[in-house]
């Protein structure tokens, strides 16, 4: 089994932990969390860092036949979070796989569960994807600890850059963090020393000591660091000696906060990207599992990982409460005019989460979305072939509209895009809209359009394009 | 065209505004009652032998299933014939046009065509805000009103140069009729630094390049010519219309610097009437939004394409200009009930015609005036009727 391609996502805002802490009259932390506007979700994010790890590859999407998706947040407690990933990633219709959750070991689960079906020949090419965007209880200490971000692998059989040799188990019916049913958000550990005597680092060290046995190199090692203190604390203990702390990937903790089932692999990325043995620990549930990957040359993808997790627009703790729903105006919310379980949510559900137009076969017109365009509205032709759209364009006009009732948030831009090769689409900007100008470069990504009645309804949103600003010096460092 | 002609006979309105203290019945009867007041030889309403109600958001009322069978017990004429038209903004001025085919085609001989919306039963953002969530789940998720038109401003303003202060000059001019109309949800004049310090709304457009939600109803009284002597000696004829369509969603518009809808509706109005832009001697035109009377003066024909912003500014459309546009205050100043607009905007033409417009009045020269809609999901729907004082 061998891992082809990497990719990771954050969402761009960042809220610095001492905002937090002067709301509630705390001394001010440090460092900043990354977190979601509120129309981004551990879905989106998925798509995100999926969608690059594909790009990196190289594949084509129908080629992949299985994914599995680690998350303890999936957007549908029941319900088809695994297959609207799917869909907008446009997976082969018989692709297998699993979504993987209930606790922060999720992430490695789905690795794991990955690794096995290529192993045994069940799929070709698998996605495992990560993702996750902690909830926590507002006011509570674990508010300036959880952050959100994504990483995806791709895998195959054999011939890639990096191999998994190795794995190692443990588990101890041990209380971390959780909820219960009907609880929205994440409850903090009961006591962190507890959990850090009894659960992280015993199960942990158990495991590392596991993967070292036949180790001649202690290597590198990404574990997740609930609280920016643990995985010092655990690299110490690790072979006294012989791993340095600068060797432990903590999944950018000081910059994106505690990533939950994602932290492991989008900690891993980056040093996807230079040979040598590379240790992956996960932990949560009362489960800590360890793996060992060995590095043969650089992981497509795992050039660009730093720039894609520097984003960084600081934003304020108002806004954050804001988009995190906690802070709502009054009254009532206008209803979409279509209910998320009505007949016309299953006729468009593929074309709007695939970005699907009908293109004319007779003039090459793009009519969007398909199932309201019988009839070309160029040429008035009937025969389409239904095709997606390319995500990237310029502005054809635009506006940002500041007079939204709830649960619209202004400012909220919308755009009209004259995509790259072909077609133009109406949608709403994915941020303030402030960059936006006629003829501008724009990239369509996944959002969440809404909640309604309950229901995560997803489409795609349109970005100013920025520069990258990635080299190798930054990602190596 | 082959096609009997049309005589207005009597025409009226109630004072526009957000009128909390009346029904939407109370509305159509005051609208009625003017109309039928104004009809110069006296009026028995039994002589009405068809209805036609311009309604176009029953929703907004709560109501939302309404019918024909709404106004004619409210007007004291229960038992008519009576069918409601709907088609978006253009609604009172389709119904108009319908109404005049069911008198040209001799099936129905006295016809009362009366608009009648009721926007203020519910607050803003249940009102035309809600109209967001309306519509495709999220192709067209957020569009609100001015999400309708001010993608055609920011369009306007980068290829031909029009500026905020080009929009504004349609508030001032707008507003400063309205002052003039005793009808007029608005009655106050507003400066152009006004209009550009407004609250933004939807950029590029501000607080004042916006109508106001605004209840209101309007009738109209249609009859044949050779019937109209009856009522009148100083008939209205209806000299042509038409009614356009275009795609329906914004990112099918094949411009976004005008509207392909009012060009083709126009088009057929000149068409039928035999008359070309130049012949018009005033014009109600649809300013939703100060944009959307820039685009219009261009796609009526009565200034190039791209100088409607300019033409605004150097007052070419005022009162006395060259070419008098929403002498009532239009949209901006007398309201929007979206269902009795087109109607209030026929009655304004029917006053300028007629010499009774008071302050207002523009010079007649050719005896034609245009009266203008456009609205619907991507602007789609223009109506064009055009009214004349010659009898052939």
């Amino acid at each position: 089994m061998s891992i082809a391609a990497v990719g990771v996502a954050a969402p761009e805002w960042r809220v610095p932990v001492a905002s937090i802490d002067a709301a509630w009259g705390r001394s001010p932390g440090r460092g900043t969390l990354a977190v979601c506007r509120s129309d981004e979700d551990p879905l989106t994010l998925a798509w995100a860092a999926a969608d690059r790890a594909v790009a990196a590859a190289g594949v084509a999407p129908s080629g992949i036949d299985g994914m599995w998706w680690g998350c303890t947040r999936p957007p549908f407690a029941e319900g088809p979070s695994w297959s609207t990933l799917a869909a907008t990633l446009h997976l082969a219709p018989e692709a297998d796989g699993a979504l993987l959750s209930g606790s922060t070991h999720a992430g490695l689960d789905a690795l794991l569960a990955a690794a096995d079906a290529v192993a045994a020949g069940r799929v070709d090419t698998a996605l495992v994807v990560t993702s996750d965007a902690l909830l926590p209880a507002t006011g509570t200490g674990h508010e300036t600890s959880a952050g959100a971000g994504a990483a995806a692998l791709l895998l195959r059989r054999d011939g890639g850059p990096a191999r998994l040799v190795h794995t190692a188990h443990r588990w101890e019916p041990r209380l971390d963090r959780y909820r219960g049913d009907r609880e929205p958000e994440t409850r903090e550990t009961y006591d962190g020393r507890l959990f850090r005597e009894q659960a992280y680092l015993p199960m942990l060290g158990a495991v590392g000591d596991a993967l070292l046995v036949d180790a001649t190199d202690a290597g590198r090692w990404s574990l997740p660091d609930p609280d920016g203190r643990l995985a010092r604390a655990l690299a110490k203990r690790l072979r006294a000696g012989t791993t340095s702390a600068q060797d432990v990937a903590a999944a950018d903790r000081t910059r994106l906060g505690d990533l939950g089932s994602a932290a492991t692999l989008v900690g891993a990325a980056a040093a996807l990207g230079s040979p040598g043995p590379l240790h992956l620990l996960g932990v949560g549930g009362g489960r800590a599992t360890g793996c060992t990957v060995i590095v043969d040359a650089p992981v497509p993808g795992a050039e660009r990982v730093t720039a894609d997790l520097s984003g960084g627009e600081e934003v304020a703790y108002t806004r954050v409460l804001r988009s995190r729903g906690v802070l709502r105006p009054t009254g009532e919310s206008v209803e979409m005019a279509v209910p998320p379980g009505s007949a016309m949510f299953g006729r468009g559900a593929g074309e709007m989460l695939g970005l699907l137009a009908a293109r004319c076969v007779d003039c090459g017109t793009m009519n969007t979305p398909p199932d309201v365009h019988p009839t070309c509205i160029s040429c008035g032709s009937t025969k389409f072939d239904v095709v997606p759209l390319g995500r990237t364009g310029t502005v054809q006009t635009f506006v940002v509209n500041r007079t939204m009732p709830s649960p619209f948030e202004a400012p909220l831009p919308l755009v009209v895009v004259d995509l790259d090769d072909g077609g133009r689409i109406q949608l709403q900007g994915g941020d303030d809209g402030a960059e936006l100008s006629i003829g501008a470069p724009v990239d369509l990504v996944l959002r969440r359009y809404a909640v309604e009645r309950g229901v995560p309804v997803y489409g795609w949103k349109v970005l100013t394009r920025r520069p990258v600003a990635g080299t190798d010096e930054e990602v190596t460092s | 065209m082959s096609w009997n002609r049309v005589a207005v006979v009597g025409a009226g309105l109630i004072h526009m505004g957000e009128l909390f203290d009346q029904s939407y019945e109370q509305m159509a009867r005051g609208a009625f009652d003017a109309a039928v007041d104004s009809v110069d030889h006296g009026f028995d309403p039994t002589a009405i032998d068809a209805v036609f109600v311009a309604t176009q958001r029953g929703t907004l009322w709560g109501q939302e299933g309404i019918g024909g069978n709404t106004i004619p017990s409210a007007i004291g004429l229960a038992g008519v014939a009576c069918t409601r038209v709907e088609n978006a903004c253009p609604t009172g001025s389709d119904a108009f046009r319908v109404g005049c085919m069911a008198v040209a085609s001799g099936v129905h001989d006295v016809v009362l065509v009366i608009g009648v919306e009721k926007m203020r039963d519910k607050s803003s953002d249940e009102g035309l805000l809600a109209r967001a969530a309306a519509g495709h789940p999220v192709y067209t998720r957020g569009e609100s009103a001015p999400v309708l038109f001010a993608p055609f401003a920011t369009r306007h303003m980068h290829e031909f140069g029009t500026t905020r202060e080009m929009l504004a000059s349609v508030a001032v001019k707008n507003h400063h009729n309205g002052v003039l109309d005793p009808y007029a949800h608005f009655r106050n004049e507003v400066t152009i630094e006004q209009v550009l310090a407004a609250p933004p709304v939807c950029s590029p457009l501000h607080l004042l390049d916006c109508c106001p939600q605004t209840d209101g109803a309007a009738a109209i009284i249609i009859t044949a010519p050779e019937r109209a002597a009856d009522f009148t000696d100083r008939p209205v004829f209806v000299a042509g219309f038409g009614v356009a369509t275009d795609h329906p969603y914004l990112h099918e518009k094949s411009t976004y610097v005008g509207l392909p809808a009012t060009v083709e509706a126009s088009r057929r109005a000149y068409e039928m009437a035999g008359i070309s832009p130049a012949d018009v001697d005033v014009a109600e035109v649809h300013d939703c939004f100060t944009i959307t009377e820039i685009l219009d003066i261009e796609d009526l024909g009565f200034v190039e394409k791209g100088r409607g912003g300019v033409a605004s500014l150097e007052g070419e459309t005022v009162l006395d200009g060259r070419i008098p546009v929403n002498p009532s205050g239009g949209l901006l100043a007398k309201g929007h009930p979206i269902g009795a607009t087109g109607i209030a905007q026929l009655t304004e033409c029917w006053w300028q015609l007629r010499g009774q417009a008071d302050e207002r009045q523009v010079a007649i020269r050719n005896g034609f005036a245009l009266q203008h809609n456009v609205g619907g999901r991507g602007s789609g729907v223009s109506v064009v009727n055009i009214l004349t004082t010659n009898a052939s």
